[in-house]
């Protein structure tokens, strides 16, 4: 027994030791230095500059009015997910994976086509109205930085709240149903308070991610609209260590507060669990005509904000707009493994992907345990410590693993390992997040009658919990799969040309004017997840449904 | 589940192995695969992302251009080309500074060796056959010898003719910022973030140039006047991609080149033309100048050394015109006839003459924070 839970704790502290070494000793190092070398603006002139306050209300509010948007149309998309019962839903839910893996700049081209000054809306605008001169450009300033978080963060609400709507008994409702409650009752007494975990943990991790956002910042506000992520960046192109160090110090501690806040309302709300189950499902035939128009019109909308930029891929891996000819060069390009050919990255791609989606879902699901565990200052660390890799900088992570770990480790001329460390961090909040919310939903008293029937802890975990846990290590893993086979800031920084991945090497044909190939790259990107997506979706519908 | 049959269950431990073993052998495969190849004493030369890139043949470039030197030398080169631009290849040889890896880098410019970063990670070094290039690009990039000229570009206003041109706008022979300081010409314009990209940068060094020393007048009210206006990207090839994309956009910020890039690729007359600003009877244009350098402590000073001289010859230099579209800075090099597209540097005045390198080394954090303030009202 003791040896147990020594191995126990072994296994939960795992996680923490190695973010410890690899997330909050690289980043002191760097800030230690940037904030007390003396080099750079000091922390107090960063506070007080105008330009600071400035950019860092802006970020506040951006980052909400996302998040707000994200939410208001993602959680329709839950609901649909889960309770209409449609052909192809393994499908759709995959592809709603899809805008997470696109590498900024091609969901900055993709909108500028959709929603752009003479961009298929504003095509459609000025055809109506029959004006000559652009009617409407979404792709600008605060409301194209907003749908862009949008687009980017629908899918993870749509995700998250769904994997744990399927978890609602469906016993539960039918009962209310029979004691008189109405659909709207149903709804706020039984529905809401189920998923609200799962809707607030998509609600935070979205508002980081839109509040340390900053390409797409960069590219659609035109010079006038900056997060605290850009300025960071600025800070380090210019040497501006000082600045740099103050302004990444400033963005940790809000996500902190943040993370904090999170676990306490979440305790606050932790309360009797359902007993695990699979929602029930509708047709769409059994729905009355008010109900289907307002479905189709929310899938419309829907299809419209998502697939639009994505159909724009597609179109664009097999036309070139210098020729304006229709080729096939970027896939052969693909395949060609020597130098500039599109082999190599697609290889790193898809093996940094895999290695850091196993290493976050391994590292996922004792943080998750973890956070369960008691009311104890460790599982609270655990939850926090999930969250931190969103709040810290990418360029800031970067520099870090650079000079911490990279160099002194000789790794230089084959920074590799380093690579799949930056990324399996990144994926790391979506991971344990969503593990952790699966978690809260299994039913006490399955564990406790395997105890009963004599299962080892080993056991227990591999035929009781974890095919429990599926749909939320599938959407953990799915997201870990996504952030790092789309990440490029950290990459970039630590990655020596032969460790380019599909995601960089987009970037860098899109530099040269290399269109197709960087179509196909993103075309590539995006049927990868897709494939990965319903691979994971099909192993773990297989093993959950042989257990339950 | 109703049939109420168990499906057989394999040993976790097993799973795990299983697991384990599969992930060993992909993560040793993967090591072998990418393991550093060739010999040990390479000369490694960073550079940034687009470094030749550009030519008819980017894939054979490095063996055609530096294939005489490692066989005259017995050595390897590796042209690393970070995922980057000079800024972030700097940053990199700061984080390597106790222990470099490389000996040579390429790209460093002439507003970037004015950053005392820079020179911290640079070995200064005069190449013997230093008299291949002309003073004055040397006075403009680092009379120190921190870095030796490589090569050099003018960056200007262009547009495209499918969109714009002196008929429709008579204007555009003879621009100046007053010109493109209407909401019209303003909302056409393409540019990037000073912050992010040395053609952003180059470009806010051309309007404080031209409204400080040449009209005498505050530099931050045309600023101020196509603010909200122009759109701003955070680098050349976001801005070029908005540009082309885009037909509201007819002016971006690049290269006097690029009509000639236009004529050699296309083989036929240029899409695009060139506005150099202009004021009071002349034409001005900003002059970027790269260098190469030593890398402090790298491991092979003398063969890099002798790199940095082979790089000053005609059998490099030759080179840079078709493969970077940059001007070569040996004058002995003949330009290739797509080169009569290009502004020349004899067609503007330089405006580096009126900005000098101290100048600009004690202002350009408080020039970033003014336009910054601009931009974020």
């Amino acid at each position: 027994m003791n040896r147990h839970s020594l191995m126990g704790h072994l296994a939960l502290a795992s996680p923490l030791v190695l973010l410890m070494c690899f997330l909050v000793y690289p980043v002191a190092d760097v800030l230690g230095q940037g904030l007390f070398s003396g080099t750079g603006t000091s922390f107090y002139d960063v506070v007080v500059s105008p330009v600071t306050q400035r950019t860092f209300t802006f970020t506040v509010i951006q980052a909400a009015l996302s998040t707000a948007l994200a939410v208001l149309l993602g959680l329709p998309g839950a609901f649909l997910i889960v309770r209409l019962r449609f052909r192809g839903k393994s499908v759709i839910r995959a592809a709603m994976i899809i805008p997470f893996v696109l590498p900024p700049i091609v969901v900055v081209v993709g909108f500028l086509q959709m929603f752009g000054a003479f961009g298929i809306l504003d095509s459609l605008m000025m055809a109506i109205t029959g004006s000559p001169v652009s009617v409407i450009n979404l792709a600008a300033g605060l409301p194209g930085i907003v749908l862009a978080h949008a687009f980017y963060n629908i899918p993870l609400v749509v995700l998250m709240v769904s994997a744990s709507l399927e978890r609602l008994n469906p016993e539960v409702e039918e009962s209310a149903e029979l004691l008189g409650a109405s659909h709207f009752q149903n709804l706020r007494r039984i529905v809401l308070p189920h998923i609200i975990p799962s809707l607030l943990a998509s609600a935070v991790l979205t508002y980081l991610f839109c509040f340390t956002s900053f390409p797409i910042v960069l590219a659609l506000g035109q010079g006038s609209y900056m997060t605290l992520e850009a300025r960071i960046w600025y800070a380090f192109r210019y040497f501006d260590y000082g600045e740099a160090s103050s302004l990444a110090l400033i963005q940790i501690l809000v996500t902190l507060s943040l993370a904090y806040s999170y676990v306490r309302l979440g305790r606050m709300r932790q309360q009797g669990i359902a007993p695990t189950s699979s929602a029930k499902q509708v047709g769409l035939r059994d729905l009355n005509r008010v109900q289907v128009v307002l479905i189709l019109a929310y899938l419309a909308l829907l299809a419209f904000l998502v697939a639009g930029p994505i159909a724009a891929v597609v179109r664009s891996s097999i036309y070139d707009p210098l020729t304006r000819s229709y080729s096939l060069a970027g896939f052969e390009n693909l395949l060609s493994a020597g130098t500039g050919g599109g082999l190599v990255p697609l290889v790193n791609s898809a093996f940094y992907a895999t290695m850091s989606t196993l290493f976050a879902v391994a590292l996922g699901i004792p943080l998750a345990f973890a956070h369960r565990g008691s009311k104890n200052p460790a599982a609270s660390l655990a939850s926090i410590m999930a969250l931190l890799p969103l709040g810290v900088s990418a360029i800031t992570l970067a520099y870090g693993l650079m000079r911490a770990i990279v160099v002194p480790l000789g790794l230089s001329s084959n920074p590799w390992p380093v690579i799949i460390v930056a990324q399996t961090i990144i994926g790391l909040p979506f991971s344990a997040r969503s593990i952790e919310i699966a978690l809260r939903s299994i039913d006490p008293a399955l564990l406790d009658q395997a105890d009963l029937l004599g299962a080892s802890r080993l056991q227990k975990l591999f035929f009781v919990e974890l095919p429990l846990l599926a749909p939320g290590i599938l959407v953990g893993a799915a997201f870990a799969f996504a952030m790092a086979i789309g990440e490029m800031s950290a990459t970039l920084f630590i990655a020596l040309p032969q460790n380019v991945t599909l995601a960089v090497a987009i970037y860098q044909n899109l530099g040269v004017r290399k269109f197709v190939e960087a179509g196909a790259g993103a075309l590539v990107l995006v049927v990868t997840c897709l494939v990965a997506f319903l691979t994971i979706d099909r192993m773990t519908s297989g093993s959950s449904g042989g257990t339950l | 589940m109703s049939a109420g049959q168990y499906p057989t269950r394999r040993d976790p431990r097993r799973v795990i192995m299983g697991l384990a073993v599969i992930v060993t052998v992909t993560v040793a495969a993967y090591t072998v695969w990418v393991w550093p190849r060739g010999p040990a004493n390479k000369l490694i030369v960073y550079t940034y992302d687009s470094f030749m890139a550009w030519g008819d043949d980017p894939l054979t470039i490095d063996s055609r251009v530096f294939g005489p030197f490692m066989q005259q030398y017995d050595v390897e080169i590796e042209i690393v080309r970070l995922q980057t631009d000079a800024n972030g290849v700097i940053a990199r040889l700061i984080t390597e500074l106790e222990r470099p890896v490389a000996d040579v880098v390429i790209g460093i410019d002439n507003v970037l060796i004015l950053q005392e970063p820079s020179q911290s990670v640079l070995e200064p070094y005069t190449p013997s056959n230093i008299n291949l290039v002309n003073d004055s690009l040397i006075a403009s990039l680092d009379p120190e010898h921190y870095v030796t000229p490589f090569d050099f570009g003018l960056v200007s206003l262009i547009y495209s003719m499918a969109k714009i041109n002196a008929t429709t706008h008579p204007e555009v022979a003879n621009l100046t910022f007053s010109n493109l300081g209407t909401t019209e010409m303003a909302s056409s314009l393409v540019t990037e973030d000073p912050h992010l990209s040395s053609t952003g940068l180059a470009f806010l060094l051309t309007e404080i140039a031209v409204y400080e020393k040449l009209l005498g007048q505050d530099w931050r009210q045309w600023w101020s006047q196509v603010h909200g206006y122009v759109d701003v990207l955070p680098g050349w090839t976001d801005a070029w991609q908005v540009w082309s994309t885009e037909a509201t956009k007819w002016f971006l910020v690049s290269y006097g080149t690029d009509p000639a890039y236009s004529y050699y690729s296309t083989n036929s007359t240029p899409d695009a033309a060139v506005a150099p600003v202009y004021n009071a009877g002349s034409h001005y244009a900003w002059m970027q100048v790269e260098g190469i350098g030593l890398v402090k402590n790298g491991p092979n000073p003398t063969l890099a050394k002798a790199f940095i001289d082979y790089c000053l010859t005609s059998s490099v230099q030759s080179y840079v015109a078709l493969n970077q579209w940059m001007f070569p800075v040996n004058n002995e090099v003949t330009l290739p006839t797509a080169y009569s597209y290009a502004l020349q540097a004899e067609d503007v005045n330089i405006l580096n003459a009126l900005l000098p390198r101290s100048e600009i080394a004690a202002n350009l954090t408080l020039w970033l924070d003014e336009w910054d303030i601009i931009f974020s009202s």
